[in-house]
């Protein structure tokens, strides 16, 4: 025979198991929610309704230090702003790939992308600033040949797609920042232009002055 | 009893008889304080002409010996062609790239400048470098341009290493060399200093990418927007350092120390060539100065 003491002792503590289990679910569910807020939730245009169209993708590779164009089916947003990021990302992805030339950590690592234009001169000066995420310059490799082929790589996809825009500014989470990883000047205006190229070799014809 | 005036005309007298009725110490206290003002009218009178009056230079005394003209002061030169400035990228918190597990930029960086200036001495240059050790602080790359600029040197050379690419990648400005024609004459702005030398860069980025080619160090050139090359005012360039990789697939690391010999034995070569194609040694003259714009 069970003492009555011991029969309420049993019953209230599994009572307060299941309450604290009660409570735990709950505090689960609530912090799944927060985690879930905190999630970026910009809009983007849904490129899968969108037709594809073929871009210029400039991509690099470390190995020569060269910068080639290709061509490339991308289905992108009407919006310029959105266009000009989801193209940007979708360069950047190409990095991210295992046979990458030029490997990149994965994640986002475009933020904003905004179009200027000087209303005094409405058919000059214009300039894109792209607003990169502050994790992917953190995780940029940090070098002077591989920094500089990723903003050449941005430079000439931009210019490509946006020809009528003359200059680029890259900020780091919202704000100028000195180098890209330690090398490369972030703190200037770019020229948008063609970044196709192939790094010269020494040669003893422009020994001369 | 009369009343007495002393001070005042008596009725039916003159007024030239007033002298005579004054007390005598009276009129001698008079008389000084008139002399005073007149000295002083007169002083002030004669400073005031001696400023007006231009100086006459006066002849020497007949007899004297000429004095000689002082020599003027020896103007600056515009670069001294036998210093060569090295400047370790990176230092102190700022460890730079991640080269190996247990290798950081700021420390081959450095290796490789200790090993460079010897080097360099052995072919009759003098070098400064902007930092000999790992400082606590970290250098700024406007205090780095600013130490080389200060001492005007024929050439400077910031290093770097990376743990991407394969081989040495030679980097100079990527300010446009247009930009040099239409600032000639003017004050350059500090972010484009570099812009009236960039042509010279890009002849020491060759002659030094052709000493590492006949070193069978493969060796690219480039270039790129790096602080501080455009801030500099002399012939600047950057050297990174990358893995060596041989075809069997083996990587020689920038910490090595013998392929960091290597690398440094052939830019003191070219480094040579470039001031003998660039900067010829000044003819002397006995008797005239240096001038500006003359190297020394």
């Amino acid at each position: 025979m069970i003492p009555r003491y011991q029969r309420i002792l049993f019953w209230s503590l599994v009572g307060c198991i299941l309450l604290m289990g009660a409570f735990l679910l709950h505090g689960c569910r609530e912090a799944h929610k927060r985690l879930t807020a905190l999630n970026d939730a910009t809009p983007i245009a849904a490129p899968t309704t969108a037709a594809t169209e073929e871009v210029s993708l400039y991509i690099a590779s470390d190995a020569d230090a060269t910068i080639k164009p290709t061509r490339s089916q991308v289905a992108l947003p009407q919006d310029p702003s959105l266009r000009a990021r989801a193209l940007l990302e979708y360069l950047l992805v190409q990095y991210s790939l295992p046979d990458s030339a030029h490997p990149l950590q994965s994640g986002q690592a475009v933020d904003d992308v905004f179009f200027l234009a000087d209303a005094s001169h409405p058919n000059q000066g214009k300039e894109i600033t792209v607003n990169l995420h502050g994790s992917f310059a953190d995780n940029h490799p940090s070098g002077i040949e591989v920094e500089q082929l990723t903003l050449d790589s941005m430079i000439g996809t931009l210019h490509a797609a946006f020809p009528e825009f003359a200059e680029v500014r890259f900020l780091v989470d919202g704000q100028s920042r000195a180098t890209l990883a330690g090398h490369s000047s972030l703190d200037h205006t770019y020229l948008l232009r063609d970044t196709a190229m192939h790094p010269m070799v020494p040669s003893e014809a422009a020994t001369q002055p | 009893m009369p009343k007495e005036t002393p001070f005042v005309s008596a009725p039916g007298t003159s007024p030239d008889t007033i002298e005579t009725t004054l007390p005598k110490p009276v009129t001698q206290i008079r008389n000084q304080i008139l002399m005073f003002a007149i000295t002083l009218l007169l002083g002030g009178a004669c400073s005031i002409v001696a400023q007006e009056t231009p100086r006459v230079p006066q002849a020497p005394p007949v007899g004297a010996a000429l004095p000689q003209p002082a020599p003027p002061p020896k103007p600056p030169p515009a670069f001294y062609r036998n210093l060569i400035v090295l400047d370790p990228a990176h230092g102190g918190r700022d460890n730079g790239a991640q080269l190996s597990s247990s290798a950081v930029e700021k420390d081959v960086t450095l290796a490789l400048v200790q090993k460079l200036r010897p080097a360099l001495v052995a072919q009759g240059f003098t070098v400064a470098a902007t930092r000999d050790s790992d400082p606590p602080d970290e250098l700024t790359t406007d205090q780095r341009a600013g130490t080389a600029n200060h001492v005007r040197p024929l050439a400077c050379i910031v290093v770097h290493a990376s743990s991407a690419g394969s081989g040495i990648r030679i980097i100079s400005s990527s300010l446009a060399e247009t930009d040099a024609k239409a600032s000639s004459g003017r004050a350059v702005t500090w972010s484009k200093a570099q812009v009236p030398v960039i042509a010279m860069s890009l002849r020491l980025a060759n002659e030094t990418g052709l000493a590492l080619d006949a070193a069978q160090l493969p060796v690219l050139l480039l270039r790129a927007s790096v602080p501080p090359i455009d801030n500099l005012i002399c012939p600047a360039i950057a050297i990174e350092l990358g893995p060596l990789k041989t075809e069997a697939g083996k990587a020689t690391l920038p910490s090595d120390p013998g392929y960091q010999q290597r690398v440094a034995t052939a830019v003191a070569a070219g480094l040579a060539s470039f001031r003998t194609h660039n900067a010829p040694p000044p003819i002397s003259t006995p008797g005239v100065g240096a001038r500006p714009g003359v190297t020394q």
